[in-house]
């Protein structure tokens, strides 16, 4: 239960002169559902291509699963992630996908597929299998990357934006699938904007503004951390990343322009 | 909406598609992390692609008219009279310039598909009929240089040999017309592509068909190459056509190209042509007018339908069940470019490119016995074409880079399965290379042996050229524009695999001068050596 699935010390991403994440530190735990809340370009998804590998810091200390990030292999087969744009080989159905997809994962004919068939069903995603993802709508497409991220039972889920073009229903199957995911022992690291979901699914939250974490904890340590006995994350959101100050005044020139 | 309004609109997506379709989505959604001076670049650099891409097609045009046109119809063969070697010439230069600008276009067409332009045009205050002519207008933007070059090259070869100022002014309505007959055909083979073939399925039939449009893709090319390769042939056929069927010149003067063909010479040598072949000619003409008007039309129409994406969204195949086979990772590897390159016309003709090149270097190496210094020739030419194809093979993992980067891939596969991949399309090569030789009555023995032997030195060029590429472009995604962004590093890449299947075939020919007998096995050596080399170093990627 203690053991760190996530450990970042000091993590700095910049994009030539642009500094996008500067020096955070945050760590998850076994069994922790960690959601990086922040406005746009606060530095979430630059954060969260750092954890999947895909991007390489400029300087700071990462750990995945005890591993660390230059043993790039090894980490990425312990990981699930779902891309915030979910852009796929857009010609290939998504069975040639998830056939690519548990090819390089080496996965096991008899072990892949009952499970791709529960997630196919779970999501509805059985019909679409020999259609070019080309033709998807946009939530179906976020299904084929959800599924691909969960195809091979990862300990650590990174999920950025996930729920983006999801119906209600695949939405609370995910939210479900992430939760049970967590129970069993895995852990999860969740960009979003819906302040709702956040509040109900993670455990923690980190809120990340301006490439630095300017506020950490579980939704009620956030809440003693602004003084306010009651407010919604969104609101805590709102003030700890000080977007509160005259966001009435926006409200009311708008509405009278 | 008055034209010139059209035209400015036109321009907006025209730039919008060079930079989606050599960037933005070949580069799988990792643009934003690229710094702005960076993206810059690679808009200017998209430009510069697309200017490249259009001048070399006008660049072919000119020596389709200059090299083609005039030879065929200045140096009459001996047994034809002048006006019907310029009858010859004129079609040989109008079949050409429709296979080349079909060619270019059926590479331009998936851009139009993959960039779902309508999308955004759709948003704004234009009606239906409007996109379409902005979608058209920038298909013609994409062409642009092609088609002006055509008629400017023509006139000019058609001084040379002698025009008149009518001819001058039909010829120009002759190429508009094969203009327009080139861009239905582009756009037919991409709608019939986009909406019947490039589809899932998983059935025979369906793959089938996938593997026969490949080919049907590849035709324009094959076509456009033959044409250029062999127009003094062609002429010399059409002459010993014509001698041998007395009637034959009637049928043809009503046949596009040739009704051009009959036309032009006789507003070139109106003394020396039949008038009833002339007639004919003229009849035939109107009526490839009329064509062309509606051609025009359809096109318009089709190519904002294109646009849209529609085609494909349009074909849902209902699945019966979520079975899937896992393969090793190599296996994975090469089995998803197959699939892609089968549904990717610009892919499938580079695939496909060396077969062509196979073909047309056993027919141009077939005047005469095959020799060692024929064999190596042919074999350089081969190879020369398969050395593009590891680039191309890496860029397909960047469509999808943001994804395919967070797999647990080995280098070492990927490179394993990209040169298993190219050496398969070589050695298939090879096969099509033996089987058109031994068409024309060739000695296979050379060809054969020292062909299989150099397999071993492409597959370490290959080697080589993808450890390069993929050291530099590991952590990048392998976007096609990250190759073309870096231009010099692209071609210093190609020198180095072209120094590769070189160095057997130049320590060939000075073991041919020291010591004759030690050619094959000298050859074979070197080849050998190049392979456990690049095949020890493939091994060691990480």
């Amino acid at each position: 239960m203690d053991q760190l699935s996530v450990k970042v010390e000091d993590l700095v991403v910049s994009y030539g002169s642009f500094v996008a994440v500067n020096r955070v530190s945050f760590s998850v735990r076994n069994s922790e559902v960690y959601g990086l809340l922040g406005p746009n370009g606060a530095g979430k998804t630059s954060t969260i291509k750092v954890l999947a590998s895909i991007l390489a810091p400029a300087s700071g200390k990462v750990e995945i699963v005890g591993k660390s990030l230059t043993d790039e292999v090894s980490v990425k087969s312990q990981i699930g992630y779902v891309p915030e744009e979910v852009v796929l080989f857009d010609s290939l159905t998504p069975r040639e996908f998830f056939e690519f997809a548990s090819s390089i994962r080496r996965l096991a004919t008899d072990t892949v597929n009952p499970r791709l068939e529960k997630l196919a069903s779970a999501f509805e995603l059985k019909q679409y299998f020999d259609t070019p993802i080309a033709a998807l709508s946009m939530g179906n497409k976020q299904k084929v990357a959800i599924i691909a991220a969960l195809l091979h039972e990862p300990k650590l889920l990174i999920l950025d934006e996930p729920l983006i073009g999801l119906d209600a229903r695949s939405s609370k199957i995910f939210k479900e699938l992430v939760a049970f995911h967590a129970r069993k022992g895995g852990s999860v690291v969740f960009s979003t904007h819906i302040m709702e979901i956040a509040e109900k699914l993670c455990t923690k939250v980190g809120i990340i503004d301006k490439g630095k974490i300017v506020g950490e904890g579980t939704v009620d340590e956030l809440r003693r951390l602004v003084r306010s006995a009651e407010g919604s994350l969104e609101d805590i959101f709102l003030k700890v990343t000080e977007q509160e100050a005259g966001l009435q005044d926006i409200i009311r020139a708008l509405e009278t322009g | 909406m008055k034209f010139s309004k059209l035209w400015r609109l036109s321009s907006v997506v025209y730039k919008e598609v060079s930079f989606q379709s050599i960037f933005s989505l070949r580069a799988g959604s990792l643009l934003k992390q690229r710094g702005k001076t960076d993206i810059e670049r690679l808009v200017r650099s998209a430009r510069l692609n697309t200017l490249i891409s259009k001048s070399l097609t006008a660049v072919f045009v000119g020596v389709l008219g200059l090299f083609v046109f005039v030879p065929s119809a200045v140096n009459t063969p001996l047994v034809l009279s002048k006006e019907m070697a310029f009858v010859g010439g004129v079609s040989a230069f109008f079949a050409g310039l429709l296979f080349l600008i079909a060619f270019m276009g059926l590479q331009v067409t998936t851009s139009f598909v993959s960039s779902k332009v309508v999308d955004v045009l759709g948003s704004l205050p234009l009606s239906r009929n409007e996109i379409s002519k902005i979608i058209f207008l920038c298909l013609v933007r994409i062409f642009d240089l092609p088609l002006i070059s055509a008629p400017v090259v023509f006139l000019i070869a058609y001084s040379f040999v002698g025009g008149s100022i009518l001819g001058a002014l039909v010829s120009v309505v002759c190429i508009l017309v094969t203009e327009v007959f080139a861009l239905a055909l582009t756009i037919g083979l991409a709608e019939f592509f986009y909406s019947r073939v490039a589809r899932g399925g998983r059935s025979k039939g369906q793959i089938v068909a996938r593997f026969v449009f490949m080919l049907v893709w590849i035709l324009p090319t094959f076509a456009a190459y033959f044409v250029m390769s062999f127009s003094r042939e062609i002429v010399q056929s059409f002459a010993y056509f014509v001698l041998s069927v007395s009637s034959l010149p009637q049928v043809l003067a009503l046949i596009y190209p040739f009704a051009y063909g009959f036309l032009l010479s006789g507003l070139t040598f109106p003394s020396a042509v039949d008038g009833s072949l002339l007639n004919f000619s003229i009849v035939a003409s109107i009526g490839y007018m009329a064509i062309a008007i509606c051609c025009l039309r359809w096109v318009v129409k089709t190519v904002g339908r294109i646009g849209t994406g529609r085609m494909l969204a349009g074909r849902f195949e209902t699945a019966k069940d979520t079975f899937i086979r896992p393969r090793s990772p190599w296996v994975g590897i090469v089995q998803k470019d197959l699939r892609v390159a089968s549904r990717a016309p610009s892919y499938a003709s580079l695939f496909l490119l060396p077969f062509v090149q196979s073909a047309i270097l056993a027919v141009s190496f077939s005047f005469g016995g095959m020799d060692l210094t024929k064999t190596l020739g042919i074999l350089v030419g081969v190879s020369m074409i398969m050395l593009l194809l590891p680039p191309t093979l890496l860029s397909i993992e960047g469509i999808s880079s943001a994804y395919v980067k967070s797999l647990p891939m080995k280098k070492r596969s990927l490179i394993s399965a990209k040169a298993l991949l190219s050496v398969g399309i070589y050695l298939f090569s090879l096969i099509v290379l033996l089987g058109v030789s031994s068409f024309l009555r060739q000695d296979l023995s050379l060809l054969a042996m020292f062909g299989v032997a150099h397999s071993l030195s492409v597959s370490a060029a290959v080697m080589l050229e993808l450890l390069l590429l993929a050291n530099k472009f590991w952590r990048e995604g392998f976007a096609v524009g990250n190759l073309y962004a870096r231009l010099s590093t692209y071609i210093s890449v190609l020198i180095v695999g072209l120094i590769v299947v070189l160095a057997p075939i130049i320590a060939a020919f000075i073991a041919f001068i020291a010591a004759p007998y030690s050619v094959l096995p000298v050859f074979a050596a070197l080849a050998c050596l190049e392979f456990a080399i690049m095949a020890t170093l493939t091994y060691r990627a990480s």
